[in-house]
């Protein structure tokens, strides 16, 4: 039952992925991203990491691609029209083709690696569910022993915020034909 | 009778709780769109709707016939797909989070069953991941309706969904802190035990203005409802939307409210427990919840039909300058006490 639903759920979350880099419109693509979020929720509530889903819908559906959308909206990329199209063109040309096989070569890498590591670790997948589940676990581990990588996050997130106040000012200001400083 | 009950197999007390719960929370929203109207007009010194059944009890379902039998129009170059997801989108989250809101115990015999459909270790979460989403309603339908006033309008649910959406997250996390924990079971239970309801806490008292001032931005409720507001936007994000589709959007705005209620309610008034009588049988439990409940329920249309609408950038002040540092603030300093006052487990 649940191997046919993660089946099910792996396809439309290939479908979805596709989707985003196929759609003509970026509304489109988004629609599709929002499918594939879903999708790796549900797997993961499969999985029994319901945080890790809980979080994955807060986080990216909730809040990541409201914006998306926000900005689409705003700036008013391309009308969509009456129905979803696809093109092809993204997948065309020697670049593309360069950068797809480079990600194909990548993803065989990491599936490789990860089939080695899951057969080294089926003898105790429960225990390390709950460690990784479980909001005690989570928060000993985060705040514990990768307290400075996940402060060092945060600083990363507020230079990027700083980066994006810095840009959005400097094109204001060209705006109103004054100097960039 | 309790002999009965109590061999029934367990799939019919979940059909039974589904039933009865989702059931009730469609029907107190049908009920919701009869009493904005009576109370409005009670407030204004009118009749209001008086003609369907007795006292016009029977308007809701007389507007649902309407609703059915209306033709439904979709505009000329709208995205037909998500013209027709979005009223499905904005209804179904809202009528979900209702799973996780424990509405009290039921006793048959010597069994405790709690009436809630689920009981999740991480219901907050679970509320929050669905109530993020119920924006994708809004601002989808306003954007495949292809019509400036639905774009403007969706523009605007969702720019202040997600800037009120902050300031109700911190609020709730704040209660999160105090009780020690994400299961809304949990945090009733700490409530009985320390016998205060949280709203009497200091913390909790500002909590509960910021999750009440946010929660009637998020449902788009006056004086917050700029996503339709009628002399600007004629109708909003559901402007383009006719019959059943538009009920379907008014549906999930009752629904959203009717949740928000009881999580008021739960968070901050003890869910189901009676004042000043710890010991009181299950079913008035029960009977105080919906009465708390039903009180949060009237402040929704009580404030409607009595305070102005702000205005846009009046709305976002308030929400980015106001209301999301006092809470910010509120949260650290409860950190703090938390930390300070509870003893080192280890």
């Amino acid at each position: 039952m649940s191997s046919i639903l993660f089946y099910i759920l792996a396809l439309v979350a290939l479908l979805g992925a596709a989707g985003v880099i196929l759609a003509k419109s970026p509304m489109g693509s988004v629609i599709s991203l929002l499918g594939t979020f879903f999708a790796l929720a549900v797997i993961y509530l499969l999985a029994g990491f319901q945080f890790l889903a809980a979080a994955q819908i807060l986080v990216y559906a909730g809040a990541i691609l409201v914006l998306f959308l926000f900005v689409i909206m705003l700036l008013n990329l391309g009308a969509m029209g009456s129905r979803f199209e696809l093109s092809f063109a993204p997948l065309q040309g020697g670049r593309a083709r360069f950068a797809g096989a480079i990600a194909v070569a990548l993803a065989l890498v990491g599936l490789i690696a990860a089939q080695r590591t899951t057969l080294a670790a089926t003898s105790a997948p429960a225990a390390d569910a709950q460690a990784i589940d479980g909001l005690e676990g989570l928060a000993l581990e985060l705040f514990g022993r990768y307290s400075l990588p996940f402060q060092a996050v945060s600083v990363l997130l507020l230079a990027t915020m700083v980066a994006v106040i810095v840009l959005a000012k400097r094109q204001r200001a060209g705006e109103h034909g004054e100097q960039p400083r | 009778m309790g002999a009965f009950l109590e061999d029934l197999p367990l799939w019919v007390q979940w059909v039974a709780k589904v039933a009865i719960i989702f059931g009730g929370l469609v029907g107190t929203a049908a009920l919701m769109s009869l009493a904005e109207r009576k109370v409005s007009a009670w407030m204004q010194f009118r009749h209001g709707p008086n003609r369907v059944g007795p006292f016009g009890l029977l308007q809701p379902l007389a507007d649902g016939i309407k609703f059915i039998f209306k033709e439904e129009l979709i505009p000329a170059g709208a995205n037909k797909f998500l013209f027709r997801l979005a009223p499905a989108l904005a209804a179904i989250p809202s009528m979900m989070t209702i799973a996780v809101i424990p509405i009290g115990t039921i006793k048959v015999g010597e069994k405790e069953i709690p009436f809630s459909i689920a009981q999740l270790d991480l219901g907050i979460m679970y509320m929050l991941a669905l109530g993020g989403l119920s924006v994708y309603g809004a601002i989808l339908g306003g954007w495949a309706s292809n019509s400036k006033y639905s774009l403007l309008g969706g523009l605007r649910a969702s720019a202040q969904m997600i800037s009120y959406e902050l300031t109700l997250i911190l609020s709730i996390l704040v209660i999160v802190a105090l009780s020690g924990s994400l299961d809304l079971n949990a945090i009733v239970t700490a409530q009985r035990e320390n016998g205060l309801w949280n709203v009497f806490t200091p913390f909790g008292a500002l909590a509960f203005v910021l999750f009440t001032i946010a929660s009637f931005a998020e449902t788009n409720r006056h004086p917050f409802d700029f996503a339709e507001c009628e002399p600007e936007l004629v109708g909003g994000f559901h402007t383009e939307y006719s019959a059943m589709r538009f009920a379907l959007f008014f549906l999930g705005e009752y629904c959203a409210m009717t949740v928000m209620a009881c999580l008021n309610t739960t968070l901050f008034f003890g869910g189901p427990s009676v004042p000043l009588w710890p010991e009181a049988p299950w079913f008035l439990g029960i009977l105080a919840f919906l009465l708390k409940a039903g009180f949060f329920l009237f402040l929704f249309i009580w404030v409607r039909w009595t305070l102005p609408r702000f205005r846009f950038d009046q709305l976002m002040r308030l929400g980015w300058k106001v209301a999301l540092p006092i809470a910010l603030a509120n949260l650290l300093v409860v950190g703090a006490w938390v930390a300070f006052t509870t003893p080192k487990s280890s």
